[in-house]
């Protein structure tokens, strides 16, 4: 009964968040499609490291790679842009692929340094290889009025890896990633691949950065290497996610939605204590609530897993 | 780019190099500290160092106190401020999985740079001290930079002896060996685990002292030397503290040395690749340190 009633009320809100553009005012539709943004990003980041354990310090990467991506084949080539922002996911699965392989045999602390230290690489060469990238000038992208369209492919976006989410947390191949979490020797010693796994996990969590990167380069119309490979990005998902509930389904859906509508709120009015607010937001939700609001629920009320 | 390199350009460079590797050599000494005491990476490490410069910066403008003096109030108040950051908030998540001291040494490195912003404003400041150089044959050096050196050396090998030789520094090598057994000896790990983060912020202090006579003083200024002192301690290899003398030398000279060859744009890629590299086919670094 109360599974009915979820999904009546989910049904609800896609629709209400489908017919939005209908009536919402120009402003109303770029939030929204943050948001969409936020949740895409943090639910791909709780897919490699809420599921595996192992954390990517530089995921804002794949967000970068996507962007350039698709701004380049838009600029350079002419494409349209739902099939170039496409590509950036590709291009994000291909660059997964290229760091994944040798980096995800760093174990702990070490992984993360090493995903840190691509992020900034990846900073560097955007500003180099100025023929294609346009280098610290960045690319201006030709004018066009699509936040509408750009809206919904964000919408789609967000919900794709959501359910994507859903299905792998459901499969033996989810519970092979949380068995890696808990114990890799002892996920090794059970005969799982372990390194595959993980492999996969990282290519399926790079793909919608990649896309999300694309569209909203599409949407803001300009792009530069330091607007695309912030650290604050990566650490931003990370606190979404943790906050509301790392290796969970809907956890990072929640922490993305009171997280932005909070910076939203309240951070616009304190813009000169921004970074001390969202440091602060960050020490108390690592010190005070590490396993996040639905990690709290899922324990206190003994829910299930798949949440 | 440039054709002609001369060995005078060479010998130059090289010289360049050893000077700063070894600054970078005492910052990186005190995030290995952290790293090896309690397997937390301090990303506040930059920041800790950009107070240190704003100390001497301010002891330098206010009331004129030489800047190599002031060493003397900014490591003993950054000790303080180390000293607090663990017993408050480091402490809790030293037995945590990695995410949660990178987050929350993240969180409290914008913290820092915020407040000093608000402080101090983003204005670019300068400690006008030490300018010229000293010339010797062929090859120039500047001042500010050999003093630095200098004092940069005396500081490393006083911590190196601190370690190696007295009852405390001991106690804090235990630790990192093993904390249960130190625990088990008798060794009051808290406050081991306090007095290094200390001395470690008093590094980054140090360090921080003597590059505001070299570089401008902004709020933003330490974050790179929290990623190359990361890339030291993974050169020389976590935890292994001579290593991470070796690791900012080396770092110093690969950087001077690719300046010859490339612009300054790729020079700063240069470091990440090699932090990659070196992570991929020798993650115990180069003297052979722990894998986690």
């Amino acid at each position: 009964m109360r599974r009915l009633g979820l999904a009546a009320l989910a049904a609800l809100a896609v629709v209400a968040l489908a017919l939005y553009p209908l009536e919402g005012t120009g402003y109303g539709v770029r939030v929204m499609l943050q948001l969409f943004m936020w949740i895409a990003l943090a639910q791909s980041w709780n897919l490699i490291s809420g599921l595996t354990g192992y954390v990517s310090f530089g995921h804002v990467a794949f967000y970068g790679m996507g962007a350039y991506s698709t701004a380049i084949v838009i600029v350079r080539l002419g494409w349209p842009w739902l099939p170039a922002a496409l590509l950036g996911g590709a291009m994000a699965m291909v660059l997964a692929l290229v760091i994944g392989w040798p980096c995800l045999r760093l174990k702990g602390p070490y992984f993360a340094i090493a995903m840190l230290g691509l992020n900034e690489v990846l900073r560097v060469a955007a500003s180099y290889f100025e023929g294609l990238t346009g280098g610290g000038l960045g690319l201006s992208l030709p004018t066009l009025h699509a936040s509408v369209p750009i809206y919904y492919a964000m919408g789609l976006t967000a919900a794709g890896v959501t359910l994507l989410t859903y299905v792998i947390l459901t499969s033996r191949f989810g519970l092979r990633l949380m068995t890696i979490r808990e114990d890799e020797v002892a996920a090794e010693a059970m005969g799982i691949d372990t390194h595959r796994y993980k492999l996969y996990a990282f290519l399926l969590s790079a793909v919608a950065p990649g896309i999300v990167g694309g569209l909203s380069a599409r949407d803001q119309g300009y792009i530069e290497p330091i607007s695309v490979f912030p650290l604050l990005m990566t650490i931003t998902m990370i606190v979404m996610v943790l906050f509301g509930g790392k290796g969970t389904i809907w956890g990072p859906v929640l922490g993305a939605v009171l997280l932005f509508t909070f910076q939203e709120l309240v951070w616009a009015r304190f813009i000169y204590l921004h970074q001390l607010l969202f440091g602060a937001i960050i020490v108390t939700v690592v010190l005070l609530m590490p396993r996040g609001i639905l990690g709290v629920l899922q324990q206190k009320y003994n829910l299930p897993r798949t949440i | 780019m440039n054709p002609f390199i001369t060995p005078v350009m060479l010998g130059q460079v090289i010289i360049s190099g050893l000077l700063a590797g070894s600054l970078y050599a005492m910052v990186a000494l005190g995030l290995g500290l952290i790293f090896g005491v309690m397997r937390v990476l301090n990303i506040a490490h930059g920041p800790l160092l950009m107070l240190g410069a704003y100390v001497t910066f301010w002891l330098f403008s206010t009331v004129g106190l030489n800047p190599y003096l002031s060493l003397l109030v900014s490591m003993p108040l950054l000790y303080l401020l180390g000293m607090l950051l663990q017993r408050f908030l480091v402490r809790r998540v030293v037995d945590a999985p990695e995410l949660s001291s990178l987050l929350l040494t993240f969180g409290v490195s914008i913290a820092l740079v915020n407040v000093a912003q608000l402080a101090f404003t983003s204005d670019l400041r300068a400690v006008e001290y030490l300018t010229g150089s000293f010339v010797l044959g062929p090859f120039a050096f500047s001042k500010s930079r050999v003093i630095a050196c200098a004092i940069a050396i005396a500081i490393t090998v006083s911590a190196f002896l601190f370690l190696q030789k007295t009852r405390l520094g001991k106690a804090i090598r235990a630790v990192s060996q093993s904390r249960e057994v130190a625990q088990v000896c008798g060794i009051n790990v808290g406050r081991i685990h306090m007095i290094a983060f200390g001395l470690a912020s008093a590094l980054a202090a140090a360090g921080g002292s003597l590059v505001a006579v070299m570089v401008a003083i902004q709020p933003e200024m330490g974050q790179v030397y929290t990623f190359k002192s990361f890339l030291v301690i993974v050169l020389g290899g976590a935890g292994n503290y001579p290593g991470a003398l070796l690791g900012g030398l080396l770092l110093g000279l690969i950087e001077q040395v690719s300046s010859l060859f490339l612009t300054t744009q790729v020079n700063e890629a240069v470091a990440y690749i090699l932090l990659v590299l070196v992570l991929l086919v020798r993650p115990t670094g180069l003297l052979g340190g722990r894998a986690s």
